[in-house]
């Protein structure tokens, strides 16, 4: 293995990623301590404080504050500073389920970020788009041309009428806002327009390039020349890419925290009174 | 000293690198909307050939009353139960759609978004208010304890009675926004453009007085372009506030937003007023806004159907679809309704209202397209009646949910069978994408059904006639008419329509089809009439008069069973206006009737045996509304 090739390795750990966050929330921390310092009785509203509050505000009402608007926001946010650092002085976030929760949520978040940013590589996503194959399967597909009757017509009159009407056939049935040509549909959207008995036939009628039926639909009578007819095939990594990551990146977030939490977990001894 | 210069040194690079980074996400996720949002990746049909099924009006557990009511499934159970995969519900009965949507709107209530789910989770230490402290408790102890608090709250809603410690927007803020962004990046995750679409929304709910004037919001876009803009706040704001949030969004982002009034039917008559909101005659500023950002309005659903009433349609036998009970007043029921609101409560009179505001100022306010939609507070979109997940969780399918008093009406008068089991929003487009959807709600290319997936097509024009119905009819009518939620320029002649209506492949047949028309005669007076112009078995069920004999019925009630007998599985025809006069402004909208069908209530007879009483309605026929095409004289064109 290569330095670089190591290096690559590396920056794909997510505990390397994990122990990053660690890392800048330390340093944020260390940089400003003194001011986050629950303990203190010194409020700093800097400008960045209050440019954050500004911008909340424009987020809900589309619109920046008026000057007497962001007073009252300021002052409202010193006030909820005020009881936040006396609630910590009291303890008020020890033994609060909803805090604790919170807390613990920000954690796995901080372990899944990581996956939320990164673009899996061609091989990572094969592989795993192997391993989770069967998910992404298309349904079976039919291709076919279709007359619709309202009611059920004479099979042999009506077979002889679209031999004879060869390119014309479309003429032979009722009008209807039914497609007359159907090409490679899935069978399950078939079903949707057609009615599900009708795709069930659709299924088992032999394919070839004679008019057979008639076929009852939801909607009435049909003759029907089946020309094609897939079987359930996985489709190309390619074609469905986004999808693919989607579902990669929300199960490694999920493998993400998942690991970051067993790592965490073998520091500690738990015991369970029985 | 030193030693907070190393920290600061590697704060500095942390930072740096963390700023490279968020960088490139955001750029990451630019190009992951692009595809997302289907633009270019999905293969379009040359002129909208396909009908998608969705439901704009679904909640969560993210909604403070369906919490309260219950239940505890949320936006990704929604749309993996929307898209067809199979669900468990809160009370633990597996669902599954027989046939899967298309696309969905997850519109979860903008005010105190996620606070029900707050309210019950904070320490009770901390909650000092009094009503608070008791719906905590409500909350905790679940079932009809938890329902009742949230009626208790949708009344305090009403009546302005919310504890100020849950409705300041500052305070729920932060928890909004982790809602709001987590509901964006679900739906983004689900929208698989060409097969389904998830939309992003929210319900903007204002109430004055406890009259509904409530509206779904819907977005074009996904989260990188909605980025920072969260939910609108509702219940002290007014609808021009509303407005003008969607103008700025669209502004600032290059995005797309729609608002989607729904449940007029309990507005006690303002949601379609002839005047302004502020008393005056109505301006033309707040006409054009109105008609710009509401294209659509949501006629039917689980809380009634605002099409018409009979007091307002004496002559139409088929007004009055399901405004059992809820015709009794608004929302919370604080106010009874009187006739003379009805008029600003159902859509027939709100389009008559339009063009007669429209003779005056020269906008119509009210120029709608009409959808359906559930409301579902299950996060179970369903509009079968033999799937009826109910209103809420409170009304899941059990053996007294029928005839049960419903705490939304205080007990006057409202029980749990007036509930329809409607309705879907049917959408003509070209393909299944975010942008080609949204597009057809915008030049309301639309209908509403109540339940069932009849497939209707319209188009109007002044060339069609015996023979439009060729094998290209539908290119035909897209090169020499409008379809539905199209305008007409008044060419002289009797505008014709070809219209044709197919039964839902797995449905009932069609007993009729009809065209309702509105129209402003001479002296300024609106008036509407109902042309039967289609229907089953005509050559033996002639007209006696204007009117067409009932179809019959095939419903056996003692099993909840119909056949299909009679009926039609296909009507069509090319419709000629016979009353049209020049220069009258009108609009013609298509009604599909379907023939006898039973309702979910016979379904659970059987399911739970019960014996509902005489008053019960058991047996309907279910609709289908178009949007409307209009007919404007020609000296508008000037």
């Amino acid at each position: 293995m290569t330095l670089e090739e190591r290096a690559r390795q590396w920056v794909r750990e997510p505990l390397v990623h994990f122990l990053l966050g660690g890392l800048l929330i330390f340093a944020l921390f260390a940089w400003r301590g003194e001011e986050t310092d629950p303990a203190s009785r010194l409020i700093d509203v800097d400008r960045e404080t209050q440019a954050q509050i500004a911008l909340q505000f424009e987020r809900t009402v589309q619109r920046p504050p008026t000057d007497s608007e962001l007073d009252g926001l300021i002052e409202q946010w010193v006030r909820e500073e005020v009881l936040y650092r006396e609630a910590l002085r009291l303890g008020l976030d020890a033994g609060d389920p909803v805090v604790r929760r919170r807390l613990a949520k920000k954690m796995d978040f901080l372990a899944a970020s990581s996956a939320e940013a990164v673009e899996p590589s061609d091989s990572e996503l094969e592989e795993w788009f192997a391993a989770n194959a069967a998910r992404y399967a298309d349904k079976s597909t039919a291709s076919f041309d279709q007359v619709w009757f309202a009611q059920a017509p004479d099979t042999d009159a009506v077979t002889a009428q679209l031999q004879s009407a060869g390119e014309d056939w479309r003429s032979v049935g009722e009008p209807v806002s039914l497609p007359a040509v159907v090409e490679e549909r899935q069978l399950q959207a078939v079903g949707a327009q057609f009615g599900t008995a009708f795709a069930d036939e659709l299924a088992a009628m032999e394919v070839g390039n004679a008019w057979s039926g008639p076929v009852r639909s939801g909607l009435g009578w049909h003759m029907v020349r089946l020309r094609a007819r897939k079987s359930e095939s996985i489709p190309a990594l390619a074609d469905i890419r986004q999808r693919v990551t989607n579902d990669w990146r929300l199960a490694t977030a999920q493998s993400r925290e998942d690991q970051a939490y067993a790592l965490l977990r073998d520091a500690y001894t738990v015991e369970i009174d029985r | 000293m030193r030693k907070r210069w190393i920290a600061a040194g590697v704060a500095a690079v942390a930072l740096a690198g963390g700023a490279a980074w968020y960088t490139g996400m955001f750029k990451e996720r630019a190009n992951a909307t692009q595809a997302s949002n289907g633009e270019g990746s999905v293969e379009l049909a040359a002129y909208p050939d396909r009908v998608y099924w969705g439901d704009t009006h679904l909640h969560t557990d993210n909604s403070v009353d369906a919490f309260g009511f219950g239940v505890r499934i949320g936006p990704e159970e929604a749309l993996r139960f929307a898209r067809g995969d199979k669900v468990t519900s809160t009370t633990g009965r597996e669902a599954q759609l027989a046939r899967p949507l298309d696309f969905l709107v997850i519109a979860d209530h903008s005010d105190a978004l996620g606070a029900t789910k707050r309210l019950m989770n904070a320490p009770s230490v901390l909650v000092r208010d009094p009503t608070l402290k008791r719906w905590q408790e409500m909350l905790r102890a679940g079932g009809d304890d938890s329902v009742r608090a949230v009626a208790e709250l949708i009344d305090a809603a009403a009546n302005d009675e919310i504890p100020e410690a849950m409705r300041d927007p500052e305070a729920n803020r932060q928890a909004t926004q982790d809602i709001w962004q987590e509901h964006l990046r679900i739906v983004d995750l689900f929208n698989e453009p060409g097969k389904f679409t998830a939309f992003a929304g929210f319900e903007w709910t204002l109430m004055p007085d406890g009259n509904n004037l409530h509206r779904v919001v819907m977005f074009r876009d996904g989260a990188p372009t909605i980025g920072d803009t969260l939910p609108y706040p509702g219940l002290d704001g007014e609808v021009e506030g509303l407005w003008d949030y969607l103008a700025a969004y669209e502004e600032s982002t290059g995005g797309g937003a729609l608002a989607i009034p729904h449940n007029s039917n309990l507005s006690n008559g303002i949601m379609f007023e002839m005047r302004g909101p502020d008393g005056q005659p109505m301006s033309e500023d707040y006409a054009s806004k109105r008609a710009r950002w509401e294209p659509v309005v949501e006629v039917t659903q689980i809380k009634g159907d605002s099409e018409s009433h009979p007091f307002l349609s004496p002559n139409d036998e088929f007004a009055g679809y399901g405004v059992w009970g809820w015709e009794l007043g608004n929302l919370p029921m604080n106010e009874r309704a009187t006739p003379d609101m009805y008029g600003g409560s159902y859509v027939r009179e709100a389009l008559k209202r339009g063009l007669s505001i429209e003779q005056r100022l020269g906008v119509n306010p009210y120029r709608f397209g009409l959808i359906g939609s559930t409301d579902s507070h299950t996060a179970l979109a369903t509009a079968d009646e033999d799937n009826f997940f109910g209103k809420h969780t409170g009304n899941e399918p059990k053996a007294e949910r029928a005839m049960r008093g419903q705490n939304l009406g205080t007990r006057q008068g409202r029980f749990g069978w007036h509930y329809l089991a409607s309705g879907y929003a049917a959408a003509w487009a070209r393909g299944n994408t975010r942008a080609e959807i949204f597009d057809a709600f915008k030049r309301r290319e639309v209908y509403a059904t109540t339940g069932s997936r009849m497939s209707v097509r319209v188009f109007g024009g002044f060339d069609f006639g015996e023979n439009s119905f060729g094998t290209d009819w539908v290119e035909n009518g897209y090169a020499n008419g409008v379809p539905m939620g199209g305008v007409l320029d008044d060419r002289g002649s009797a505008p014709s329509f070809v219209i044709e209506a197919l039964k839902d492949p797995e449905g009932a047949n069609l007993d009729r089809v009809q065209v309702v028309k509105g129209w402003v005669d001479a002296s300024g007076q609106t008036q509407e009439r109902v042309f039967d112009v289609v229907w089953a078995d005509q050559e033996n069920r002639a007209a006696v008069g204007s009117k067409v004999p009932a179809i019959g019925s095939t419903v056996d009630e003692s099993k909840a069973s119909y056949t299909n007998d009679i009926g039609a599985a296909q009507l069509r025809t090319v419709w000629s206006d016979p009353e049209y006069r020049e220069g009258q402004r009108a609009f013609y909208y298509v009604r599909v009737i379907e023939i006898p069908t039973p309702r979910w209530v016979l379904f659970d007879a059987i399911m739970f045996d019960l014996t509902l009483p005489d008053e019960v309605v058991k047996v309907v026929q279910e609709r289908a509304y178009t949007s409307p095409i209009w007919l404007l004289p020609k000296s508008d064109d000037a």
